[in-house]
């Protein structure tokens, strides 16, 4: 359904994505993991083209769009197709969680009023708010806020979601709240592409888990192919690093 | 020392007839300043160009110059330069000295408030955090509908406490208009106390109708200000 092709972004003449492949099929729920500032923000911000990058192409559903030359009109059609969670939800402060959701809907994509209320409601009852409809993102807590920005992505109808870490800016006791409205999103059927630090999740949830290091994929595979037989020594090193964290985070 | 009351009383009905002229200046002003404040705001935001550099510059060189000094400059030396390009360059046949004062304090005021609040516009959007731009993008707003709907918005919440500040200074500072034969409060009180050398009760008459006046305009503020971020509620439960 999607493939990216040898994306390459630098900042101010630091290379930091170095040619990222990837290909995600319908249905797919992609992991992406990798040390700190191994480039997977900037990956997924490429992909919705809030960074430019300098080299590279995305083919959806066989349309075809060169990174560089991209213009305004296939920019706005990939984003149509593309939600993105952001780490700090970024909620509109100003409006409502309903509001928040229907935005996108009434005012980029001239949906009728009340039919965008409709979908609001029910993209915010399926993450479990239909009680906060009318709260400003100020009244709603870390988890729930996080969730209202789910809803906003996933009313617009995406072909993928983009996640960025969604989890890591909450107190860990809300972090499961989270997990369990992507969880259910990826039960639904949902194409979604991860980045988080969350073993479980990506050993439950992911088809395919991706590590990247450097600006490059390093490997990628089933859980269970990263999990119990990684390749790479770079792999090696991050998964004993990370789980190790986790094992003694939970003593 | 004793107090003329009788002088004072009569002085402060005389005065409150330069009110509409005070407000008119600051009125005029704001309504004329804030719209160029604002798009010189954008232009610094975005930092590529000249745009924001002569924007930058002009900043600076009307806050770095007392107010009076621009004053005397722009009431003695303008007039004699339009004419001259006027009538002499253009040979329109144009009176430029029947000018009506008020526009050249229209004028002076405007050229000051406009450097001001074009700083305080810059650091209010800037308050609205970048990711929310973002966000708006990523949902399928433009960057102009962003703008609109969601950061200026916030970003007028919380430039309000610093646009009531701009405003009552602009308001004491519309007291200087007297140097350009304007007739406001200042003016007419001066005026009065002028035929009896009562000075003193003059200026304490000018003294209280400014504090009235600053704190209609504080009140005004503070009530809009309340209107306006009702969505900053804390959490009730
Ligand atoms: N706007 C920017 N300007 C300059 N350098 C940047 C910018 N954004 C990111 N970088 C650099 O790019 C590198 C990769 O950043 P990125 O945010 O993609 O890493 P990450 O893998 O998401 O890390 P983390 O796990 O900490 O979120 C970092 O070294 C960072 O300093
Ligand atoms: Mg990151």
């Amino acid at each position: 359904m999607l493939e990216v092709k040898d994306i390459h972004k630098s900042y101010s003449g630091n290379e930091i994505l170095k040619g990222v492949s990837l290909k995600v099929e319908k249905g797919d729920i992609i992991v992406i993991l990798g040390p700190s500032g191994s480039g997977k923000t900037t990956l997924l911000r490429c992909l919705n083209f809030l960074e430019r990058a300098e080299k590279g192409s995305i083919d959806f559903d066989g349309i075809h769009t060169e990174f560089k030359s991209a213009t305004g009109h296939q920019i706005n059609e990939i984003r149509k197709r593309t939600g993105f969670v952001f780490q700090n939800y970024n909620l509109f402060a100003n409006k409502t969680a309903l509001q928040n959701v229907t935005e996108g809907l009434i005012v980029a994509r001239k949906v009728p009023k009340k039919e965008a209320v409709d979908r609001a409601k029910q993209a915010l009852d399926k993450v479990g708010l239909s009680d906060r409809y009318d709260y400003y993102p100020s009244q709603l807590s870390g988890g729930q806020q996080q969730r209202v920005g789910i809803a906003r992505a996933i009313a617009v109808n995406p072909d993928v979601i983009l996640f960025d870490e969604p989890t890591s800016a909450l107190d860990p006791e809300l972090v499961g709240e989270v997990l369990n409205v992507m969880k259910s999103l990826a039960e639904e059927g949902a194409t979604m592409v991860v980045v988080t630090h969350e073993m479980g999740f990506a050993q439950d949830v992911a088809s395919r888990v991706v590590f990247m290091d450097g600006g490059t994929i390093v490997e990628e595979g089933t859980p269970h192919e990263i999990f119990s037989r990684p390749r790479d020594p770079r792999t090696i090193q991050f998964l004993r690093r990370i789980l190790r964290e986790d094992y003694e985070y939970s003593i | 020392m004793k107090l003329n009351t009788d002088f004072m009383i009569k002085t402060f009905l005389a005065a409150l007839k330069g009110i509409p002229v005070t407000l008119e200046i600051t009125v005029v002003t704001l309504l004329l300043s804030a719209p160029i404040a604002f798009f010189m705001a954008l232009k610094r935001l975005h930092k590529k160009g000249i745009g924001s550099r002569i924007t930058a510059g002009y900043v600076s060189f009307v806050r770095g110059t007392p107010i009076v000094l621009q004053i005397l400059f722009l009431y003695s030396l303008l007039p004699s330069l339009l004419n001259y390009l006027l009538n002499r360059v253009l040979e329109l046949d144009f009176d430029v000295f029947g000018v009506p004062p008020i526009l050249y304090a229209f004028a002076v005021f405007g050229l000051n408030t406009t450097a001001v609040l074009s700083e305080v516009f810059r650091s209010a959007l800037l308050t609205v955090g970048h990711g929310q731009m973002e966000a708006a993008i990523s949902v399928g707003l433009s960057r102009r509908q962003a703008y609109l709907r969601i950061i200026i918005p916030q970003a007028m919440v919380s430039a309000l406490p610093n646009i009531c500040n701009t405003t009552v200074n602009l308001l004491k500072s519309t007291s200087l208009a007297f140097m350009m034969t304007v007739k406001d409060i200042m003016a007419i009180a001066k005026v009065q106390a002028a035929y009896g050398y009562n000075y003193i009760e003059a200026y304490l008459v000018v003294l209280l109708i400014y504090i009235l006046l600053c704190t209609l305009v504080q009140l005004l503020f503070k009530a809009v200000e309340r209107y306006l971020s009702s969505y900053k509620k804390l959490v009730t439960c």
